[in-house]
């Protein structure tokens, strides 16, 4: 599969295939990702979309080789640049360094008990390696980068005296303290305010185009993916469904499941009439059927969608899809 | 901070005033120190002496008023039993005792922490259950029992101490395992039920993922979170020690702290020196309790200031 942008400055950073991460329960095995497979290269900002519990969170920590018990990866394989970061040792030096991770919600993923600068310090002291007063220099460059004014003052401040913006900057400045080549960001703007959103996402553009980051921006909001991304994937039950460019998912989706996405968000630039949700309730994870997950919600389901989960599979230049009835490629 | 501090000892000071005029009340108005002190054949008319004798024929405000008027300057009363005064004989004894808290805490402490962090690291492995193993045991002995049991191993057996007395570090080693271990059983699972929950949260799980290894982020970043927790907990052992365990232990390990001085006025119905060492022990609870709470404010900045 080729998921270069074509103009041939791209190189593959990212590499998972088949990663299947699985949760004990009392109903047996549930796959909260499921084979899951994709590409991030260089300078590329893939999004992928989906509704709660679609196992969006579960992959991005995954990708980092972390899985919070009793989950674990039950198979597949993740590469960073060629290395195989299920391997402890790898992970150790990849993670934070190689690949940072934003988190959602960024009051609770900073340390309520130690201020700006002593989180600052630790990475940049432990994973960076800086002494002494460089320490202190970067962590203001830092800070200043992500559009913190007052930085000095900042330091000493602890995360419950800064606003919700705020913190995902101090939250994003940790991220980029190792200058990771790329990010992943775990919802980053739910939860703030709709201009702050804006804010955030701007900031995240701009340092990823100036520092020459990728970044894997994991979502539930088509708009985040519209106004941020060049590639797109949707993910339903664990599974990626869809994996278009990003114009061609807005103008052309297929997989009934993106149809539906598509149609349940308000557009101000055309008139499509009646907004439409999709039918049904997303899955009770332990009670997955054993075709299509989608199926039970699916208005051109069939009989055959009920038998197994269909494959994803190309079917035109970069457009993938997961659905018995998009015909693949080459395919009459 | 200063207004809060001034605030809270004043609030502490009220509690010890409220505490030793409720013992006031148990040792003077449920009972009659003079008849308790004397022989129960004694007559009518050598109570009345030794109600002359102790003040305690006067009007029970009169008596109040000495009693919180001699609290102020330390007055505690004259002990009938060995004639000196009740808070001299309690001071003495005084430095006995708190060594004795102060080694129970150490052991409480240096077991608990490291235990139960590596309890946590090792969740639901061998060290986890080996923890908890020790944890039940140690809970479940009665901390007189314990202190026999070592006296028997380490003493009797082993020789390496003294089997009672105070004679320098030595002679506390027993006494303060005696106490300390059902202590740093409780503390350890505390600390490490607290490590398990902190290690799931959002701020730990972003540790891991900045490239953390597990026993960093264990003790940079969720034991100080579990920290407060666990200096609460422990002022909470202190206040056990004080008012039992070291009564029990001091008289196991012939231990000359206030607790067995407290046994020894019980045993020769001094009431005056039986409420003299209730109130100096009242008195370390609180002062437990003011420290803990000023413990806590400077680990949790977000502590109320109330």
């Amino acid at each position: 599969m080729s998921t270069t942008n074509g103009d041939g400055r791209t190189e593959r950073l990212l590499e998972v295939k088949d990663l299947t991460v699985g949760f004990p329960t009392r109903d047996g095995i549930v796959r909260g990702v499921d084979q899951l497979t994709l590409n991030v290269g260089s300078h590329e900002r893939l999004g992928v979309v989906g509704e709660s519990g679609s196992g969006k969170s579960v992959m991005g920590l995954a990708i980092l080789g972390m899985v919070l018990p009793p989950g674990r990866i039950m198979g597949g394989s993740v590469r960073w640049r060629g290395e195989d970061v299920l391997d402890p040792a790898v992970a150790g030096r990849v993670r934070g360094r190689e690949i940072a991770m934003i988190f959602q919600d960024p009051m609770v993923s900073l340390n309520p008990l130690k201020t700006v600068g002593s989180q600052l310090r630790e990475l940049l002291k432990r994973r960076v390696g800086l002494q002494g007063p460089a320490i202190r220099r970067r962590s203001l460059e830092l800070l200043d980068m992500v559009g913190i004014a007052n930085a000095g003052e900042r330091l000493r401040a602890y995360a419950y005296e800064l606003s919700g913006g705020m913190r995902q900057r101090v939250m994003i400045a940790t991220a980029l303290a190792c200058e990771p080549t790329l990010v992943i960001a775990d919802e980053p703007t739910t939860g703030l305010d709709v201009t702050i959103q804006d804010q955030i996402l701007a900031l995240l553009h701009d340092l990823s185009t100036e520092l020459g980051m990728s970044v894997l921006m994991i979502t539930h909001d088509l708009g985040v993916v519209a106004q941020f991304c060049d590639r797109v994937q949707v993910m339903y039950a664990g599974r990626i469904v869809e994996r278009a460019p990003i114009n061609e998912m807005f103008t052309d989706p297929q997989h009934p499941y993106s149809l539906g996405l598509l149609h349940s968000v308000p557009r101000v630039d055309r008139d499509d009439g009646e907004l439409t949700g999709i039918p049904g309730e997303p899955l009770d994870r332990a009670q997955f059927p054993p075709g299509c997950a989608f199926e039970p919600r699916c208005n051109e389901a069939q009989d055959g969608c009920r038998d197994a989960p269909p494959p994803l599979l190309k079917i035109a230049e970069r457009r993938w899809v997961a659905c018995y009835n998009r015909p693949a490629a080459g395919s009459p | 901070m200063l207004r809060w501090l001034a605030r809270r000892i004043i609030a502490a000071a009220l509690v010890v005033f409220v505490v030793t005029s409720l013992v006031f009340v148990v040792t003077h108005v449920f009972t009659d120190p003079a008849t308790v002190s004397l022989p129960l054949e004694a007559t009518e008319e050598h109570r009345a002496d030794r109600r002359a004798a102790l003040g305690i024929d006067r009007p029970l405000a009169v008596q109040y008023w000495d009693f919180v008027s001699g609290l102020v300057v330390g007055d505690l009363g004259e002990s009938f039993w060995q004639d000196q005064p009740a808070s001299k004989l309690v001071l003495e004894r005084l430095p006995a005792t708190l060594k004795l808290v102060a080694g129970a805490t150490a052991v409480t402490v240096l077991l608990a922490a490291p235990m139960g962090m590596l309890a946590a690291w090792w969740e639901r492995r061998f060290a986890d259950h080996a923890v908890l193993g020790f944890s039940m045991a140690s809970i479940s002995a009665p901390p007189f029992w314990i202190g026999y049991l070592l006296i028997i191993v380490f003493a009797v057996q082993l020789g390496w101490v003294p089997t009672f007395g105070s004679r320098g570090f030595v002679s506390l080693i027993l006494p303060s395992f005696a106490i300390g271990l059902a202590s740093a059983g409780r503390l350890a699972q505390m600390t490490r039920r607290g490590i398990v929950e902190e290690l799931r949260k959002p701020y730990a799980v972003t540790a891991l993922s900045r490239g953390f290894s597990r026993s960093y982020t264990i003790v940079h970043h969720t034991f100080r979170n579990v920290a407060s927790g666990f200096v609460t907990m422990t002022g909470w052992e202190l206040t056990r020690m004080f008012t039992g365990y070291t009564v029990v232990i001091e008289v196991v390990f012939a231990w000359p702290g206030v607790g067995r001085l407290a046994i020894h006025a019980i045993e020769n119905r001094d009431l005056i020196l039986v409420q003299a060492a209730v109130v100096v022990l009242a008195t370390l609870v609180v002062v437990t309790n003011l420290l803990v709470d000023i413990a806590r404010r400077m680990i949790d900045p977000r502590v109320e200031l109330a």
